[in-house]
């Protein structure tokens, strides 16, 4: 899972900054009078921060293109579904939902095609996050009131899917879900 | 220099702040507590705690470091006191106020009162709402008005361009910025800019509220408002502490000052315009938000690393990386606080990478790197400040026993609080849950050892306030003579 991955990489990064800045630690501890810090500092630090920003740029080319904007934006969904999400519970439709008498239907998605969810709120902000059977966040997108976000995904695995809030939206806020399945 | 009346006020605002911190971090203890199943709260209990929480800590560590740079601004200019203690009794009031709307009104929406929840909190008493928007518009004017007067205060010394050092940029400049002033300047426009922002988005929320609804906001443009209030001053207040780091780390190491460079200055330039724009990471999983500044957000917040790292962690490794300095507690807590900036940022940094953040956006990782940042960060500069505030006629600074001891406990209690976290994160654990779903298998597991984490890090929290408040209670009934 990706979230596996951030982790590792996170440790791993945490760890290397923490061993840099307990060795200059232990290096100021250093009985040799003739040790006064660094030689060449500028140009240390003009290494420093050049490494830094190449990385930077290498991560920001790589990922940019990975953001959910820009995924199957060239592909026609084959499936459409209507989200209204209302304090404390998710509408799902493939019809449109009038905001004034507003009702949902249980959802059945085909595998391995382009759906697109429409989401949007009839009252306050709130999550909309798709969970897969192992309770793993695999995309998400915010109802907001007035707007309408739409988010594109494609089921590769057939299976019970479960959406939760993920934006404070009151007291009911942990216990506002639903489903729908995949097959 | 300083005065006995700075000294006073300065002791009673660090009393005040420790007393509300350990206050804070019992709410956050009985919060993980819950989510951990070992007590049962009601879910409204549950977000007014959470809400007190979060209003508290945030306002408590801006001011903390309010209060710092405005101590030791008095080595460069005249600070006013009667500001310093209008901004003390106004936050008192506020917090007062706050508190009540809280745990009588049951005002439950969350310390970033995202619009429109405050107004559709079936929860909370009718009073609730309007009462913690006046409350806010009270800690708002209070604070604008000490940023202002400290602007004021420099901008008699100084000219803005070289507030901002750009003489600096030029070879041979003939009036030299401490790095203090600058990053002072550069961080309180930031927290002008956040607190103007905050005032703007609660003049709408009473437009709305005394329109009859005849008005309503737009929900996009008050959610990046809000974002630019609520990143911008969480943000700034650790750069306050940045600030302090840079005046008083070489002084207590029994080293040369730090001077303003080229490169100093280009980065706190640089700094001010990044952390303006990096919000909109808040905003990435709102699809219609304009994606030009969806990936402004990313790049913001990754080039907003370059400045930090690059130069001002690099000058402190290069302070202490092969150089005999005198180690002390109040340097020693900076060092560290200084690793858990650089940790906390690295779990930000992932985080405003947007295709990181549609599985990471509200899941516990988001606590987890900014109680890195805050709880490892910016609360070891602001106690290092305090420690030296309240010893530096004493010459206690040596680091004893008690002192290893008292860091090791608030090391292991923060280390093992903030894992639980971004354990939690990495296994799509949703943040701001009073309980947790059952198919969420270690969630309820890793609440109950973040929380007994968090009761280490507590003790050593109590040992701090105890050593610091004692001495600034004997400066607080310190006479002239």
């Amino acid at each position: 899972m990706q979230q596996d991955s951030i982790l590792h990489f996170f440790l791993i990064l945490a760890a290397i900054s923490t061993i840099v800045f307990v060795f200059v630690f232990f290096s100021s501890w250093q009985d040799d009078t003739n040790n006064e810090g660094v030689k060449n500092a500028l140009r240390k630090r003009f290494w420093f921060i050049l490494i830094l920003l190449v990385s930077l740029g290498i991560f920001a080319s790589v990922t940019i293109p990975k953001s959910p904007y820009f995924l199957f934006a060239d592909e026609v969904p084959s499936k459409i579904i209507h989200v209204s999400a209302m304090q404390y519970a998710f509408l799902l439709s493939e019809k449109n939902i009038d905001a004034k008498n507003p009702v949902g239907e249980s959802i059945i998605l085909p595998s391995n095609r382009l759906v697109e969810f429409r989401v949007t709120s009839l009252d306050v902000n709130h999550g909309f996050a798709i969970y897969n059977s192992e309770m793993q966040l695999i995309t998400q997108t915010q109802a907001m009131p007035g707007y309408v976000n739409s988010l594109r995904y494609k089921f590769d695995k057939p299976g019970k899917y479960q959406v939760l809030c993920l934006e404070l939206c009151g007291v009911g806020h942990p216990v506002m879900q639903s489903t729908f399945k995949v097959q | 220099m300083e005065s006995l009346n700075l000294k006073k006020i300065t002791s009673l605002w660090i009393i005040t702040i420790l007393v509300l911190f350990v206050v804070a971090i019992v709410l956050g203890i009985v919060m993980r507590l819950n989510q951990g199943e070992v007590i049962k709260l009601e879910p409204l209990a549950f977000y007014t705690n959470m809400t007190t929480h979060g209003i508290t800590m945030i306002g408590i560590w801006f001011v903390a470091g309010m209060v710092s740079v405005n101590y030791l601004m008095e080595r460069y200019v005249k600070t006013s006191y009667s500001i310093n203690l209008f901004a003390f009794v106004l936050t008192v009031i506020g917090v007062v106020i706050l508190w009540t709307c809280t745990y009588i009104g049951n005002f439950s929406s969350g310390w970033t009162f995202l619009y429109p929840l405050p107004l559709k909190d079936s929860g909370s008493a009718p009073w609730a709402t309007p009462m913690y928007l006046v409350a806010l518009t009270i800690l708002g004017i209070a604070w604008l008005v000490w940023s202002v007067s400290l602007m004021a205060q420099v901008l008699k010394k100084y000219s803005f361009s070289q507030l901002l050092a750009w003489q600096h940029l030029k070879s041979n400049p003939k009036v030299e910025t401490p790095p203090f002033i600058l990053i002072s300047t550069v961080t309180l426009i930031g927290v002008i800019a956040s607190l103007i922002a905050a005032v703007i988005v609660i003049v709408l929320y009473f437009a709305e509220y005394f329109s009859n609804g005849n008005f309503v906001n737009d929900a996009l443009l008050m959610k990046n408002l809000t974002y630019f209030f609520g990143h911008t001053i969480a943000n700034e207040m650790l750069y306050l502490g940045v600030a302090v780091i840079y005046e008083i780390f070489a002084e207590v190491s029994g080293r040369p000052k730090w001077k303003t460079t080229w490169y100093v200055a280009l980065a706190w330039n640089c700094s001010l315009v990044f952390i303006l724009t990096a919000f909109f990471h808040h905003l990435y999983m709102d699809f219609v938000q304009p994606e030009g500044l969806q990936i402004i957000g990313q790049l913001a917040s990754y080039l907003a690393s370059i400045p930090a790292v690059g130069v001002t962690v690099f000058t402190i490794i290069l302070a202490v990386y092969r150089v005999r300095i005198k180690w002390s507690i109040v340097n020693l807590l900076f060092f560290i606080g200084v690793i858990g900036w650089v940790i906390g940022g690295l779990g930000a940094v992932i985080d405003a990478t947007i295709s990181n953040n549609v599985v990471l956006h509200n899941t516990l990782w988001v606590p987890a790197h900014f109680h890195t940042y805050n709880a490892m960060g910016n609360v070891l500069f602001s106690l290092a400040f305090f420690y030296w505030f309240s010893t530096q006629h004493i010459k206690i600074l040596v680091i004893s026993n008690q002192t290893l001891y008292t860091m090791g406990l608030l090391l292991i209690g923060g280390i093992g609080f903030l894992i639980a976290f971004y354990m939690g994160g990495a296994d799509s654990v949703p943040r701001r849950y009073s309980t947790y779903p059952s198919g969420l298998a270690s969630a309820s597991y890793l609440a109950k050892i973040g929380a007994s984490f968090a009761m280490l890090y507590l003790g050593a929290v109590l040992i701090f306030f105890y050593n610091i408040s004692k001495r600034c209670f004997g400066i607080l009934y310190s006479s002239p003579y």
